[in-house]
Parts: C-alpha cells; sequence; structure tokens
C-alpha cells in the first residue's frame, strides 16, 4: 500500500511521515513488512494439538475436484470444515470472554462501591439502578440504594458462574426471539460456562461437525452481547451516570503543547472515570504548573475513551491505529492503559520520545512498559499517582514537537434511554416517532456501523464511506468503538451534518429532533444499547415481532479484534443481516462460510456476509433494509394521509 | 421534577399563580442541556418515567407488537 494510502485522516497522514522522519516504527510501517500468512487468514491452519500444525488450503485460482477436497484434512482427519469452524469459534469464545471479563471487572467495582469500600464511586444514577432491580427481580421498596446495589451486583456476579436456565438479560430481548432461542438450543445459560464449553468443543477430538460447533459459537456470543457486555453497560451507567448528549473534539489535534498530556487507552472506565476526576484538582493542576505546564489535559483512545466522551465529554485522541501516533506527536507525558486493543508497539515507540507507557492493570501488564496498579479501593490515589509520575515527566519533552492541527467537534452521548427521550420528551418518551418516520419513508432503516481499525485496509476510509453512503439514502446510523470515532473525525456526529450529508427524508427528521443522522452510542460492550435499542423498535410496533423483521443491517468495515466477531455474531443471532469488511476468516471452507452467509437466514432470520468494497456494503445493506421495507409492506413510501370531512364522506359513501 | 409556577393577572382577582409551561425549550444552551435524567427527583418519579417512558419492559398499559388490542 502506498503511503498517502494508509489513511485519509491527514492527522494520521501527518504524523506517519513524522515517525519516519524520527525513525520510529509504527503499526502502519510493520504491517508492510509483515504480510499476513495466506492459510491462516483463511482459517485453514489447526495447531490445536502438537501432531499439527496442520494446513489445509483452498487450492488458489482454480476449482477443487472431489479428490482434492476429500484430501484436504489434518493428521488426526479433521475436515477443512472442522477447522474453520473451530478457529473461527475460538476467535468468537476469545472475543465474548473479554468482554465479559470486563463485565466482572465492573461487576467487582461495583459491589466495592455498593458496600462503601471503594471510595469516590457511587451509585450516580439512581433510576438506573432502579430499572436493573426490576430486570433482576430485586425488591426495591423503601430500600437505600446502596442495599439495592449490593443485592444486584450479587446476582450479576452469578450470572458469570451460572450452569443452568437461562441469563437474566436474555428476557429483555423481543418474546419471540427468546423463542427462537429456545427452539434453535442456543439461548445462553452462563456467561463463563458458554465460553469454557466452546473452548472444550474445539479441543482436539471432540465436536467435529461444523453445525454444531457453530451453534455453541452462537450460545458463547448471545452470552456477551445478551450477558457480559449488557451488564457491563448497565453497571457502568449506574456507577457513572447514563450518557446524555455532551458536546466534545476528536482527533490529535486536542492534545496541548503547553499543558501535561495524558492519553487514557483502552476499555474499562473505573480508572479513567477517576482519572477524570483528580486531573481537576486544584492541588494537582498546582503540581503540574510547578513543573511548568499551564495545565494538565486529559484525553482518551479507543473505547475507554469513549466511556468518558460520553459521560464527561472528555476529548478523544484517536481511534486504534492512532494509539502510536499519539506518541510520535513528542507531547504526550504519558499513556496510561489498562486492557484490549493495546499494542505492545507502543513501548517501542516510546523509546525514541519521552512518553511513558504505564500498565494499570494486574491482567494486562507488557514488557518495556512501567505498571502502576489500579486498586478500586484506593482508586483516588492511585489515580493521583499515575497522573504526577505524567506531570514529573514533563520537564523531560525532547524539541522534536508537533501536533496536527486537526481536531472536530461531534456530540456524543445517545444512549437507549436518551434516544427515547429525545424522540418523545420526558412525558411522552418513546421510539414512536422513529418507527412512524421509517413507516412513512422518511427513514428507510437504521445500521449498525461498529467496530474496529485493521492496518490491512485504508484507515478509516471504509467507515467514513459506508456511513455517509448509508445516511445519504436515509438510513439512520447506530455507532460505536473506533467506527464511531472515524465518522466523528469526518465531521458526521454533529447535527448540521444532516443537511450536508444526509438524504431529504432523514435529514428532515434529524432537523426536526435536532440530532446528528449518525448516532455515538459508546464503546464497544455499548454494542449492547443498539440491541436494546432495536428491541424497542420492535416492541413499538409496526415493524414486525421481531428483530429479524426489521429494516436493520449492521456492519464493521474495518474489524480486527476477536470481539468484532463476537460481537457480529450476536447481532447475526439476533436477527441482524451483519456485514464485514476487510478480509474473513472461513474462506477456506466453502462449506462453511456458505452456512454463515446463507443458511443462518434460515434459523435465525439474520445472517454474515463479506464485503471489502465499502460502496458494495452499502448496496448490500441497503437492499436487505429494502427487501424487508418490502415484506413488510413498506415498500412505497407513503406519507400518513390526513381525511378531511369530504374524503371521510366519500368513504361512508363506499 | 420541578413545575414552574407563574403568576398571571386574572379578572377580578388580580395576580393569581398558574402553571407554567411543562415543555422544554426548543433549542436548550449550556453545559447542563443534555442532563436530562436529573430532571426527575423521587423514586417514585423515576419508578413512573419507567413504567411510562419505558413501557415496553416495565409498563402494564401499552400496546404494540407484544400486547395488541387484538391478538394476531
Ligand atoms: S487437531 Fe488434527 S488438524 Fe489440528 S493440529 Fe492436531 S492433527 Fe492437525
Amino acid at each position: 500500500m502506498a503511503e498517502e494510502a494508509r489513511s485519509i485522516d491527514p492527522a494520521t497522514l501527518e504524523m506517519i511521515d513524522k515517525a519516519r522522519e524520527d525513525g520510529s516504527s509504527n503499526v502502519f510501517e510493520r504491517s508492510s513488512n509483515m504480510k499476513p500468512c495466506p492459510i491462516g487468514l483463511e482459517g485453514s491452519c489447526c495447531r490445536i494439538c502438537s501432531m499439527g500444525p496442520c494446513r489445509v488450503p483452498l487450492p488458489k485460482n482454480k476449482e477443487e475436484t472431489a479428490e482434492e477436497r476429500a484430501k484436504r484434512k489434518g493428521v488426526c482427519g479433521a475436515t477443512a470444515e472442522t477447522i474453520a469452524a473451530r478457529n473461527f469459534a475460538r476467535m468468537i469464545a476469545a472475543g465474548s470472554a473479554a468482554h465479559s471479563d470486563h463485565a466482572r471487572k465492573v461487576t467487582e467495582t461495583f459491589l466495592l462501591a455498593a458496600k462503601g469500600e471503594a471510595k469516590g464511586f457511587t451509585i450516580k444514577d439512581e433510576q438506573k439502578l432502579l430499572q436493573v432491580a426490576l430486570n433482576f427481580g430485586v425488591k426495591i421498596a423503601e430500600r437505600s440504594n446502596e442495599e439495592i446495589a449490593t443485592e444486584i451486583g450479587e446476582l450479576v456476579m452469578k450470572e458469570f458462574g451460572r450452569q443452568e436456565g437461562e441469563l437474566t438479560p436474555v428476557k429483555s430481548a423481543p418474546l419471540k426471539r427468546q423463542e427462537l432461542w429456545q427452539k434453535t438450543k442456543v439461548t445462553p445459560r452462563g456467561i463463563d460456562r458458554e465460553v469454557v464449553e466452546m473452548m472444550h468443543r474445539t479441543h482436539m477430538g471432540v465436536d467435529q461437525e461444523y453445525k454444531s460447533i457453530m451453534s455453541q459459537a452462537m450460545r458463547t456470543a448471545l452470552a456477551d452481547g445478551w450477558g457480559g457486555s449488557m451488564l457491563a453497560t448497565d453497571l457502568q451507567d449506574i456507577m457513572f451516570g447514563t450518557p446524555a448528549p455532551v458536546l466534545s473534539q476528536i482527533n490529535l489535534g486536542v492534545l496541548k503543547k503547553e499543558d501535561v498530556n495524558i492519553i487514557i487507552h483502552g476499555h474499562e472506565p473505573q480508572l479513567a472515570e477517576m482519572l477524570a476526576v483528580v486531573v481537576q484538582d486544584p492541588g494537582i493542576i498546582e503540581y503540574a504548573r510547578s513543573k511548568g505546564a499551564r495545565g494538565i489535559n486529559l484525553a482518551g483512545m479507543c473505547c475507554t475513551a469513549n466511556e468518558i466522551l460520553m459521560r464527561h465529554g472528555v476529548p478523544i485522541a484517536g481511534n486504534f491505529l492512532q494509539q502510536e501516533l499519539a506518541i510520535v506527536t513528542g507531547a504526550l507525558e504519558a499513556i496510561v492503559v489498562d486492557v484490549q486493543c493495546i499494542m505492545q508497539g507502543l513501548a517501542d515507540v516510546a523509546q525514541c520520545y519521552h512518553t511513558r507507557v504505564i500498565t494499570t492493570d494486574p491482567r494486562a501488564k507488557m514488557t518495556g512498559a512501567e505498571h502502576i496498579e489500579f486498586d478500586e479501593h484506593r482508586a483516588w490515589e492511585s489515580a493521583e499517582q499515575i497522573i504526577r509520575t505524567a506531570i514529573d515527566n514533563f520537564p523531560n519533552r525532547g524539541k522534536n514537537i508537533r501536533i496536527p492541527d486537526q481536531k472536530t467537534d461531534l456530540v456524543a452521548g445517545f444512549s437507549h434511554e436518551t434516544i427515547n427521550y429525545l424522540l418523545g420528551g420526558l412525558f411522552r418518551a418513546s421510539y414512536r416517532p422513529l418507527n412512524e418516520n421509517i413507516i412513512n419513508g422518511r427513514i428507510r432503516g437504521v445500521a449498525g456501523v461498529v467496530g474496529c481499525n485493521n492496518a490491512r485496509t485504508v484507515h478509516d476510509n471504509a467507515h467514513i464511506t459506508l456511513v455517509k453512503e448509508l445516511i445519504k439514502n436515509d438510513v439512520l446510523v447506530l455507532q460505536t468503538g473506533c467506527s464511531a470515532m472515524a465518522c466523528a473525525k469526518a465531521g458526521l456526529m454533529l447535527p448540521e451534518a444532516a443537511r450536508e450529508f444526509a438524504g431529504e427524508g432523514l435529514a428532515s427528521v434529524c432537523e426536526a429532533v435536532g440530532i446528528p443522522p449518525v448516532l455515538h452510542l459508546g464503546s464497544c460492550v455499548d454494542n449492547a444499547r443498539i440491541l436494546i435499542a432495536a428491541t424497542a423498535m420492535v416492541k413499538d410496533g409496526g415493524l414486525g415481532d421481531d428483530i429479524s423483521d426489521l429494516p436493520v443491517a449492521g456492519a464493521a468495515p474495518e474489524w480486527m479484534s476477536e470481539k468484532a466477531l463476537s460481537i457480529g455474531q450476536y447481532f447475526v443471532g439476533s436477527g441482524v443481516f451483519t456485514v464485514f469488511g476487510t478480509t474473513w476468516p472461513t474462506t477456506g471452507s466453502k462449506e462453511l462460510t456458505e452456512f454463515l452467509f446463507k443458511d443462518y437466514e434460515s434459523i435465525y432470520g439474520g445472517m454474515w456476509a463479506f464485503e471489502a468494497d465499502p460502496y458494495k456494503m452499502a448496496e448490500l445493506m441497503l437492499g436487505h433494509i429494502d427487501k424487508k421495507r418490502k415484506d413488510l409492506g413498506l415498500d412505497k413510501a407513503r406519507d400518513r394521509v390526513l381525511y378531511d370531512m369530504a374524503m371521510r364522506r366519500e368513504l361512508d359513501a363506499v | 421534577m420541578e413545575y414552574e409556577v407563574m403568576s398571571a393577572e386574572a379578572p377580578g382577582r388580580k395576580q393569581v399563580n398558574i402553571l407554567g409551561a411543562t415543555f422544554e425549550d426548543g433549542k436548550p444552551s449550556g453545559e447542563e442541556c443534555g442532563r436530562w435524567r436529573q430532571k426527575l427527583n423521587s423514586r417514585s418519579e423515576q419508578l413512573k418515567y419507567l413504567e411510562t417512558a419505558e413501557r415496553y419492559w416495565y409498563g402494564k398499559e401499552w400496546f404494540g407488537s407484544e400486547k395488541r388490542k387484538n391478538p394476531a
């Protein structure tokens, strides 16, 4: 890939150039030097026992003969279908585990906060607490918030180790969907159980029928979307507040030359929440000034950024592929990381500059980084120690500083609760206006565009191109993760973007409600908010009885992580047509790929697709949305006809 | 939620207190403008809101795809 084709973001391109000048490595350069293994890429390499690794690639540039196909087996006899399914299922298990272990950590902090053992953490959103209490059947009456929260925390903790029955959040899904899951035996029983069973069934010599493997993969993914992720979002909302609209800025230009710059990067919000509070402490600001800085500038990266953006408006320095480039500015005192999507390359890049890479989670250490453990029992002190370390580093800044000018305004904070409120107000909160506008054709449908960045494709290009295509065609777009950040950088998350980029119908609705055509719903665990929004659309009525009836579609155009596959799988299992871009990990088995892309629709009402070209991806999604509109009898745009007396008389006469 | 009370002149009764607007400003501004959840103060108000606004899950009085007037 030519250098200028690595990203469409000018700030990123500027920092790639600077990195080259400075002789510092980065993900873009490493991806040019390291080509992906073609056999692993198509899911045809098995390394789960020491008789292998066995490689069973699909023949290139020709149709496979029956004989060749029969020979494509591992030493143990495992077929290409079994091998590809096992690889795919294990990726889903890892993704589900990541989101769910995040949820477990949040639950631990939540319990400490409920018991008053985590100084600085409290119950911020009583209403969400009551909502979750209703979900779990916890008695409310006159009990204190802390008592209710303790009981909720203990019940949520049990969801992880649950062995039988159904996960509690599953009850929030549309009734028809719940029945379908029961019928197909994929209702998740317990969060950990499904992941463990998936790992067992993909061990050497266990489940060797690809459809059966994929059935457990579905249960494992649903344990993420309707389990771990949903619970993480709920408890985070209770502790830190349910997001409401907030104005902020995004891109590397949010770093400030005169300030101590600290980036918090990763996924869990606990530490970030505390850092956001402690950086405002007058004593700490004074300490920064004593070192020659004007003040302290906290910015976020990846999903931790989304969490504190949604709740505090803390600016975002960039998305996944920009993490090393933030160090390349030469103006970053510390990059503070917790878990997930943190490149080990950070430690290498930091060697060329003064930046300190600080790991904070006992589950995620890194060679070459320093570790300052974040302890929830003494959250303030931990946060203060980290910030002081960054401040102490300010005088070590070199002269080689260049911060790109680029930064864009955005409005974030669209939780399900806030969308419901914005559509109807405090006295008539409702999804009715959204459904009505889908029925009358002003809004063609709704799309969830989510996921990561991937160095194997042009940074941000597929996200922005796809989303622009969708909104131009009157599709309201809901976003999370690094995809949301890409579109925010392109100015799509401002109310003004409706007039500039959206189709006439969508623009008119956005302007009436006062929302952007692209709504930021948060981090990757917050994809659970999209599931709830889709369920509210179903339950409100007029658009069918299940999520699979809705004119909706999902996409992750630049996905790279195992978490993205888990998210995609639970969206498909919830009835959503979901398209992934960049690459697809089961192409080594045509049979398995057909099963996921075609047969899934008849089982779950949703199916996977792969398309690297964002324009064609938009076409696929619009085609699916139109098919659903047709099935609902909405294929012709119909404005509501208001009958006057003459028309009524005419009707009566018939 | 706190209701706004306005003073107005009523024929024959001079100044009287009346309930002010309960709708929101068309274009709210300021840092707090998005923070709508804080308007619900008491627990009973919050529970009532759940029952009405989040009626799809917590309400008894609503109609939709899963609660039709005439079951399909
Ligand atoms: S499990 Fe079978 S296919 Fe996989 S490495 Fe071992 S022998 Fe090869």
